[in-house]
């Protein structure tokens, strides 16, 4: 591989809202991208790529919605491909700009990612469409949802290693509290394990608590060699500089039945396990617990985000209940996690998820996040893990503050 | 908290504002664009400040200027024409109260959902006939379903290891009765078949208790 290094310049996010009637998502992305710029203290005029994040084409009417954004921000004639991977779409396109600077395809990028999910269609359509991100032909025809699927592996971990409702439950508390510090948050609300087991039950064991959300808002990173920040970034010699040291991909069979038992059957998400390992690898850490002072985790359903720290490596095997119980995830606990408020605080705008969890691991590395959710840096890097359908798209991308 | 009442009730709880209810124009105060539902003035959607400010905007509301909306309305409908391809035996054998699976030649695995070619050898796999029979190996109970989706509530999604086979097979369980406590993982199921017709041939069978 070539030794050039790939860093991010900077993120803007635009406001994550059920409905965000106040423009519509090609608005949101050029709100995003004026503040990136901004932030990274760059020329739209000097970059080089672009990367386009959306999931759904059906939520805005609009295919090929890519050469809209691009041409929205004034990035025309240049490049740009899109990436997709459901939920895990945002991930993999910051995946997609590592490869492209790193295989020298150009040296600087910009990605942007966004959904359209509110209510400009009803909340039962948006289901539907979300629905056809399972498999149409076996599962979609048997009423087989999300929630559903989740709920199935949610009990097999239940079964398999005693997890409880209630420590399903402190995720979410845990993360609308976290989001109370996050500006640009959809839902930051200050409730409890009782909120949450009281609230009206979806799919047992989910109660609507449980749940992230559906969300409108647009965000967007900028990444870029060394040589070209040095002399196109303002901020390059200002801020603290954050360097993507690691990222790791894997997938598995897009139906949970055909997942070979015993691993991970249908408990473990088998490709966040191979995509961390590479991550890892690549990054050159041996102790992701120990050695990572922040991670956003994939949170699209409470119990996602402690099998998902599992199969992270983060906790080993049914250890994630017992350590939600002692706040080990917590702000001020050994190793925070969704410290934005994750997707069930800040939000599921499904192409910009991804991208939001890399803005807030580069702003807790750059230590500009809100005093209280703020994590302390012993080793300044910070991990990000964005998941598609039930675990089928996995991207992991590790971050690192290098002064 | 009381048993019943919801967060979404309790102001302090949520921080952002919720959005004003903009009833739909009537017919006659439409204009000439017949589909128009509302023109609004939008809020600023990052609403009211919290303590402390990480946006950094030098006007409090730079888009000031673009906050009137217009909002209409557009209809599509589309139906497909949809192939079930090399997977058809499967749902043509339904109709005949037949449950088939698909074997791998190499390796011997037993695909549940069947696969024309198995994913694992790349060989083209065999039809074979299972007895239907099998256990509960997850469930989950749904009191909420997307309305497209047209299903009575409560319903349950289960996952079951079918008798003869390698892999998993989702389905309903239905006719469990009314207890809830009596579904059980480990549990004898069998499929059943329709007698009703049906819109889609996935629905001719379904699961019960043994």
């Amino acid at each position: 591989m070539s030794d050039r290094r790939v860093f991010v310049l900077g993120g803007g996010i635009s406001k994550m809202a059920a409905e965000r009637v106040d423009g519509n998502i090609r608005d949101w992305v050029t709100e995003a991208v004026m503040e990136a710029v901004a932030d990274a203290g760059v020329e739209i005029a000097d970059i080089d790529h672009a990367t386009t994040s959306y999931f759904s084409d059906h939520f805005d009417k609009q295919l090929k919605m890519g050469a809209i954004f691009h041409d929205c921000i004034g990035m025309c004639p240049k490049p740009n491909v899109r990436v997709e991977g459901g939920g895990g779409t945002g991930g993999l396109a910051i995946r997609n700009a590592y490869a492209y600077i790193k295989a020298g395809l150009c040296d600087s990028m910009i990605i942007y990612g966004t959904e359209n999910m509110g209510r400009h269609v009803p909340s039962d359509v948006a289901q539907q469409f979300i629905a056809l991100a399972s498999d149409t032909d076996w599962e979609v025809q048997v009423a087989g949802f999300y929630i559903a699927y989740y709920a199935l592996m949610m009990l097999s971990h239940m079964e398999k290693y005693g997890t409880k409702e209630e420590q399903f439950a402190l995720a979410s508390v845990k993360n609308h509290r976290n989001a109370i510090y996050n500006e640009y948050a959809q839902s930051p609300m200050r409730i409890t394990v009782d909120d949450v087991m009281n609230s009206p039950l979806i799919t047992s064991p989910y109660k609507l608590l449980d749940n992230c959300l559906l969300s409108d808002g647009a965000s967007c990173l900028i990444f870029a060699t060394e040589e070209w920040a040095k002399t196109h970034s303002t901020s390059w010699y200002r801020k603290p500089r954050i360097e993507f040291v690691g990222t790791g991909c894997g997938s598995d069979y897009m139906r949970l039945a055909d997942r070979p038992l015993p691993y991970p059957g249908i408990t473990h998400f088998r490709a966040k396990k191979n995509a961390s390992k590479q991550a890892y690898k690549m990054a050159g850490i041996k102790n992701p617990a120990k050695e990572l002072d922040c991670f956003e985790v994939h949170d699209a359903y409470s119990g996602v985000e402690l099998v998902s720290c599992e199969d992270l490596r983060l906790c080993g095997y049914g250890q994630s209940g017992p350590l939600y119980e002692e706040g080990y995830f917590d702000l001020g606990g050994e190793l925070p996690i969704n410290t934005s408020g994750g997707l069930i605080g800040m939000g599921h705008p499904v192409g910009a998820t991804g991208i939001n969890q890399g803005i807030e691991v580069l702003t807790q590395l750059r230590e500009e996040a809100h005093p209280q959710r703020q994590v302390p840096l012993n080793n300044g890097q910070g991990g990000m893990d964005s998941h598609g359908g039930t675990g089928t798209f996995v991207a992991v991308n590790i971050f690192r503050r290098v002064d | 908290m009381a048993k019943g009442v919801s967060v979404f009730k309790d102001p302090e709880k949520t921080l952002y504002p919720k959005l004003p209810d903009v009833p739909d124009l009537k017919e006659g105060d439409r204009g000439l664009v017949r589909t128009k539902l509302h023109t609004f003035t939008a809020d600023d959607p990052v609403g009211p400040k919290l303590h402390w400010d990480p946006i950094h905007r030098a006007d409090q509301d730079p888009w000031k200027d673009f906050r009137e909306i217009m909002r209409i309305e557009w209809k599509m409908e589309i139906t497909y024409r949809h192939c079930l391809g090399k997977y058809s035996k499967f749902f043509i054998e339904l109709e005949n109260k037949k449950f088939y699976a698909t074997e791998c030649p190499k390796c011997g695995f037993v695909w549940a959902i069947p696969r024309p070619v198995c994913p694992d050898c790349l060989e083209i796999t065999t039809w074979k006939e299972l007895p239907g029979t099998g256990t509960l190996e997850s469930y989950s109970i749904s009191e909420f379903v997307p309305a497209f989706m047209k299903v009575e509530l409560p319903y349950v999604l289960a996952m079951v290891k079918l008798d003869g086979a390698d892999s998993l097979f989702t389905h309903q369980l239905r006719n469990w009765g009314t207890d809830r406590s009596k579904i059980k993982t480990g549990m004898p199921i069998k499929v059943a078949y329709t007698k009703e017709p049906v819109n889609h041939p996935l629905l001719s069978m379904w699961f019960e208790p043994a």
